[in-house]
């Protein structure tokens, strides 16, 4: 088919993540012919490797599971209005993993439900000024249905019970967790002392077989590496693969999404897009998907103008792009008495949701939890104590006496988002195939860091009472959060005027193009946001087959 | 890189990562490390490091009279610890103090990162911290 510059389809769905997997599964299963372009590479165990210097989780050279560095940059622009052009691999570009699967090939699999107030921001906190915290147009119960495909489907370990006070829910997790070991025993022993509710984390790995996958091995190398098991759940050894078997999918790696196509009158009628040769072909289908990611969806929907949307589709009130989060990390650091450290991955083990909501004096909160392993590196760059030589005998001596006690307990903050956060298209630079690329600017808002130290504190507190001799936390910068979590810049919405799609996924003023991905997200939740991301999917697809 | 900047190299790495029960940095592979990456992605920073390390060894010249990898092993902390905290005497063409921030992050990479980048011989600093890695 390549090289023919043209074909013909029910759907196009763009990226091959969390969002666009699933699409992906529900069209083709309900006998639609789907096409999915992805931009990254598909890429073997092997090719993605075990790279400490190279991967999602510490990436301090190019990443060798995409983007890749030739792909082009973005630029960044700071407080002052400085601008500066960063590569894929350096603080500040905002990236995911970009491969075949996505995120969800490289992830740590954490498979949180949105708790029901985090979709009434604005209702249950007030709008702090300069936000533009929103309540989503709907609620928990609406998608609670849809968790539980995601669940059952992609396959979740976790203990429903543990979490029975936080959500309705119709069946249990398909299996039970993962056996806990020395960090979730410690903070069990702190959370008892200080009367916290405590859950194992919820994980999309399988702790027995299931799906036809074996259980997983407890390696080290889970958050940023591929599974050497294949049993981590993601998009592309379930809902992708489903997908393909109906023999009515096509997957497409290496096809960068350029426009959208559109007829005179400004309707969808296709995608045009780049393979790595540069040569540009064009997809004609009756509905697009758009699933790439909250910066690379806004990037397209923005490089697509039309006569009628001369700003690009779904952006006469020039909300696309706008909204931009993730979270604002707040953690803390525990020097324990006891090695914690046991050696079995993943290593995030144990949470509170007891922070989440309704403390005193901030908005939102985070769901706690203690960290993935931690490589040997990351642990010198990230976890080493305040006034400790960075290197020296000293240096040497911390790292052999304290590597496997020092615990980390932090949590995604809830960011309260502002328009002036965002995503639009730069005017100058251009990408390998000379498309404009993502300039990014804004910050969060200075209520999330208010958030964030408050939930430090608590975070240090859970340490200290699980044993750490001393504990230590730092504050997160006022800047940008988005990367691996970014989300928000198509928000979902009944108006027009304030969001850019409607509570079904579809653009505003559009019957065929929908966003299946955590561009729709109003807020983005004080947990790890890829099971949301998948429901939402579901919810989505499903309703555009019954339509159609 | 001359045999005189090679030598200095090796007296910073094993500065950042002295000997101790366990290897030094070099002892455990970081130029080998290095090596690599010069040939890889610090191809861009060999001049860089080339005059950076000319520019330490004259200030242990300055200082006391004798070349970087002469000094006992204190003096060489101390000197070092002085660029970071960006005291030098000698005319640097960069920032002193970056220089030697660079340097720390490279030769932990090599001592820590995983063999397969070319340092860390045997995952020696692995085991060393208790990180034990199965197949």
């Amino acid at each position: 088919m390549r090289g023919t510059g043209l074909m013909r389809v029910d759907a196009v769905v763009i990226g091959s993540g969390a969002g666009g997997g699933v699409a992906a599964a529900v069209l083709a299963e309900a006998g639609k012919h789907v096409l999915v372009l992805e931009r990254g590479r598909d890429l073997t165990f092997e090719e993605i490797g075990r790279d400490h210097l190279r991967n999602h989780r510490l990436t301090r050279y190019p990443h060798r599971s995409g983007p890749d560095y030739e792909d082009g940059p973005r630029v960044v622009v700071d407080a002052t209005g400085g601008e500066k052009v960063v590569r894929p691999h350096e603080p500040g570009f905002h990236g995911n993993a970009t491969l075949v699967g996505g995120g969800t090939r490289l992830y740590g699999a954490q498979a949180w439900r949105f708790l029901p107030a985090d979709f009434t921001m604005a209702s249950t906190y007030g709008v702090p000024a300069g936000s533009s915290l929103a309540d989503w147009p709907i609620g928990y119960d609406d998608l609670e249905p849809y968790y539980e495909r995601a669940e059952w489907e992609i396959g979740v370990c976790g203990d429903h019970a543990a979490g029975s006070r936080h959500w309705r829910r119709a069946r249990p997790y398909p299996m039970s967790p993962l056996p806990e070991g020395l960090q979730a025993a410690a903070l069990r022993r702190g959370a008892a002392a200080l009367g916290w509710d405590v859950l194992p984390v919820p994980l999309l790995i399988n702790s027995v077989p299931y799906g036809g996958r074996a259980a997983c091995t407890r390696c080290q190398h889970c958050v940023g590496f591929a599974c050497p098991a294949d049993a981590k759940n993601g998009s592309h050894n379930t809902v992708l693969s489903r997908a393909l078997a109906t023999g009515r999918a096509r997957l497409l790696p290496e096809a960068v999404a350029e426009r959208l196509e559109c007829d005179p009158s400004g309707r969808v009628t296709g995608v045009r897009w780049v393979d790595r040769s540069g040569a540009r072909h064009v997809a004609e289908a009756e509905v697009v998907i758009c699933a790439a990611g909250a910066i690379e969806t806004a990037r397209l929907l923005q490089n697509s103008p039309t006569r009628r949307e001369p700003h690009g589709l779904g952006n006469n009130h020039d909300q696309v792009g706008r909204h931009l989060q993730g979270h604002a990390y707040a953690w803390a650091l525990g020097e324990m008495d006891e090695p914690v450290h046991d050696g079995l991955g993943p290593g995030v083990s144990l949470a509170t949701l007891d922070f989440v909501h309704y403390n005193d004096g901030v908005i939102g909160g985070a769901m706690l939890a203690d960290e993935f392993t931690v490589l040997p590196l990351a642990f010198w760059a990230r976890n080493l104590p305040p006034g400790l030589p960075r290197w020296g005998a000293r240096n040497k001596q911390y790292m052999r006496d304290n590597y496997r006690r020092v615990m980390r307990v932090g949590g995604p903050v809830q960011e309260i988002p502002n328009p002036e956060a965002r995503t639009r298209l730069d005017p100058q630079v251009r990408d390998r195939w000379g498309i404009p690329v993502a300039r990014l600017s804004g910050a969060t808002h200075p209520e999330s860091l208010r958030t964030g130290d408050f939930i430090a504190g608590r975070a240090r507190e859970w340490l200290l009472a699980s044993g750490a001799r001393r504990a230590w936390a730092a504050r997160a910068p006022l800047t940008l959060h988005a990367g691996q979590h970014q989300s928000g810049t198509c928000r979902m919405g009944d108006d027009e005027r304030t969001s850019v799609v409607d509570r079904w996924g579809r653009v505003h003023g559009h019957d065929n193009l929908y966003v299946a991905d955590a561009s729709v997200h109003v807020t983005n939740g004080g947990v790890n946001p890829v099971l949301t991301v998948m429901a939402l999917a579901f919810r989505t697809a499903e309703r555009l087959c019954a339509d159609w | 890189m001359t045999p005189g900047q090679a030598a200095t190299l090796g007296a910073v790495v094993d500065t950042i990562v002295p000997a101790d029960d366990y290897p030094s940095g070099t002892e455990a592979g970081v130029l080998d490390y290095l090596a690599g990456q010069f040939g890889r992605d610090l191809a861009d920073l060999r001049a860089y490091y080339g005059a950076g390390l000319d520019a330490v060894e004259a200030e242990a010249r300055e200082r006391h009279g004798a070349g970087f990898p002469e000094l006992p092993p204190g003096r060489r902390e101390e000197l070092l610890r002085a660029l970071e905290s960006g005291d030098t005497r000698v005319p640097w063409p960069f920032d002193a103090a970056a220089f030697v921030e660079t340097v720390v992050g490279h030769v932990m990479e090599g001592f820590y990162g995983d063999p397969g980048n070319g340092g860390n011989h045997d995952a020696v600093s692995w085991r060393m911290i208790g990180f034990e890695v199965g197949d």
